[in-house]
């Protein structure tokens, strides 16, 4: 009866003993992980602001400037209908 | 002794190094073993952002990094120096001397970017580090510089809104910083059982603004066109939709780069669209008729007898060209601009009246407007104005009004009376919920039928004035000119002038007023030959870009 006894105090003993292990191995992999997610989220969010801004200065009015100079393209758009309104009335 | 006698003794002493041990970090020196688990971080908010009424961005975020050095952890400082400054290039001699072995944190270049971080953390030095942070970037450069305004720093460090929107809203753009407490192990890694704490940031408020960047686009341009061409030394251009007093564009020239601005010097920053005084002249003209016309002490179909000059208290005052066409109507007196006409105005109004109706309209007040550094201008008490201030104020001269002042003041002649308070920001945007900012108005300056009155009045100017402008035909357009003298050590050189031009389109209806300001033009001190002609290009564009479509 006495010996039963102690071969369930050490067997709970061996479970508590390799379930903390477990536990403190899982903790560590969770650990690894969440760093891990963080560095990424913290990395996507920089990447998302520098590819929006990438996109703001391709939209902008500045950049449309700079590529119509490039390609001499810098006639400006006079509103000549205004002044000529028979084309506006000739349609 | 027995065995485990002696297994107790051991027992014993191993415990009690342990309680000793225990007491040295808790009690004895518990800051060592604070820092060396416990993180505490600063999380930074991001800056709210700025966008046009149509959702462009004018400022936004960046990401950069600020490069931190921990001396302690250093160990050859010339190689650590000399690799450095193959990346950053600030000097061997600055960066060595900020290295200080008895500090453990030493901040060394803020602003970095990506590629410059990717490089530095290439060199594997021991006892570097990065702090997140953001820098504003502006898509559209300095297309809205003075009503932007810019990030600078504080005393502290931290980023700073000054002028401009970035000014007057820092405190809802700032934001708050987050806090993280957590425990960390030797690698970095959260130790689960450990203090995990997190206080997320709250980011700043994101801007809408009532600033068309299309426009706005428009008037910077053709205001940089007509300071060049009639070389003038500086200039301003408001424009407003008048029923609302929403500012669809604002800029101001000389200004600043948006980028640059630690290059230059204080004057560049103030805008001088709501900071700095000047003379309207002739433009005030229809401020003092609208009074008289209100107060019934004209009638609209009166006629003036405008025989030449005229004295007041030792002065003479006479027309621009020194021409007078005898018996002319009051909207005569506004299309040729008559000085004595207007004093006859004035004189029929009355001196308190005109007081009283100069306080109406809102000058010698701030206007209100949300953008910082505005002034309030100047209107010295009644009983300090001579009989010559009165009859001179009458055509706009003895009076020093702020740009906002006037426009605010004119769009209530020309939409019922209704003073209203000038705004740029018209939406905010807080953690996904929206508000919005509604057109105040003030008071009433004037009845709409007075309004009426002198609409027709301006158009007429426009019509029959003594200049011709090339105007987009198909459409009425009114406005006045102006031109005064500036006031240097106490009296007016002729030579120069503050030339300006107000006005908007169509009459029926005004979808804007524009007031067009040129300081000191040279090729003409005519408001009449440089504001007006370049206020008629700017319509043409405008016109077109709203689709406002001939009467």
């Amino acid at each position: 009866m006495i010996s039963k006894g102690k071969y369930l105090i050490w067997l709970i003993f061996s479970i508590l003993l390799v379930s903390n292990v477990f536990v403190f191995l899982h903790s560590m992999k969770l650990s690894d992980k969440i760093n891990h997610f963080e560095k990424e989220i913290k990395n996507l969010h920089q990447e998302n602001l520098t590819l929006e801004n990438k996109i703001y200065a391709v939209d902008s009015l500045q950049y449309a400037a700079s590529i119509a100079a490039q390609f001499d393209f810098n006639q400006k758009a006079q509103p000549m209908y205004l002044e000529n309104l028979k084309y506006a009335r000739g349609q | 002794m027995t065995k485990q006698r002696l297994l107790l003794i051991v027992f014993f002493i191993f415990y009690l190094l342990i309680i000793i041990k225990l007491f040295y970090l808790q009690v004895l020196n518990p800051s060592s073993s604070d820092t060396a688990y416990l993180k505490t971080n600063r999380i930074y908010p991001e800056r709210g952002k700025i966008f046009d009424r149509n959702g462009e961005p004018l400022a936004v975020n960046s990401p950069t990094f600020l490069l931190y050095i921990e001396p302690k952890k250093i160990g050859d400082t010339f190689e650590f120096v000399k690799k450095i400054d193959s990346i950053l290039q600030v000097g061997e001699a600055s960066l060595a001397s900020k290295i200080d072995k008895t500090k453990s944190w030493v901040a060394i270049k803020d602003g970095l970017d990506t590629d410059q971080q990717q490089k530095l953390l290439d060199l594997g030095l021991k006892g570097l580090g990065f702090e997140d942070r953001f820098k504003r970037y502006y898509p559209e450069s300095s297309l809205a510089a003075h009503l932007l305004g810019f990030v600078g720093k504080n005393s502290q460090g931290e980023d700073l809104g000054y002028f401009g929107i970035e000014g007057f809203y820092n405190k809802d753009l700032v934001g708050l910083p987050g806090i993280i407490k957590s425990d960390r192990d030797i690698l970095g890694r959260p130790i689960l059982i450990g203090t995990q704490q997190k206080l997320d940031p709250e980011n700043g408020r994101d801007l809408y603004l009532t600033i068309d960047k299309s426009a706005q686009e428009i008037v910077k341009r053709k205001l940089q066109t007509g300071l060049e061409r009639y070389r003038a030394k500086e200039g301003c251009v408001l424009l407003v939709v008048p029923q609302t007093m929403e500012i669809l564009a604002l800029t101001c020239l000389p200004d600043f780069d948006v980028d640059l601005y630690h290059l230059f010097s204080e004057e560049f920053f103030k805008n001088p669209a709501i900071s700095n005084l000047y003379e309207p002249g002739s433009t005030f003209k229809p401020f003092i008729m609208a009074a008289a016309l209100e107060e019934k002490s004209i009638q609209p179909d009166d006629f003036y007898n405008e025989k030449g000059q005229i004295e007041i208290g030792g002065y003479t005052i006479k027309t621009w060209n020194n021409k007078y066409e005898g018996k002319i109507s009051l909207t005569r007196i506004i299309e040729k601009s008559s000085n004595v006409g207007m004093v006859y105005v004035g004189q029929r109004l009355g001196r308190q009246k005109m007081y009283s109706y100069l306080k109406k309209y809102g000058f010698g007040e701030i206007s209100g407007i949300d953008l910082q550094g505005e002034g309030s201008g100047r209107l010295k008490e009644e009983f300090l104005w001579y009989p010559i201030d009165f009859a001179t104020v009458s055509f706009g001269q003895g009076i020093a009004i702020t740009p906002i002042q006037m426009i605010r003041a004119f769009a209530s002649l020309i939409n019922g009376g209704k003073l209203l308070k000038p705004f740029v920001v018209k939406k905010i945007i807080s953690q996904g919920r929206e508000k919005y900012i509604d057109p105040k108005i003030q008071r009433q300056t004037i009845s709409p039928r007075s309004s009426e009155i002198i609409k027709k009045m301006l158009l007429s100017a426009v019509e029959n004035g003594e200049v011709r402008w090339t105007k987009p035909k198909g459409y009425q357009i009114a406005g006045k000119t102006g031109t005064a003298q500036i006031p240097i050590e106490g009296h007016y050189d002729p030579t120069k002038t503050v030339a300006s031009f107000i006005g908007f389109a169509p009459v029926s209806q005004p979808k804007f007023l524009a007031l067009v300001i040129l300081r000191e033009p040279q090729t003409s001190p005519w408001g009449s030959e440089t504001a007006a002609p370049l206020f008629f290009e700017m319509a043409k564009e405008l016109l077109v870009y709203y689709n406002i479509a001939p009467e």
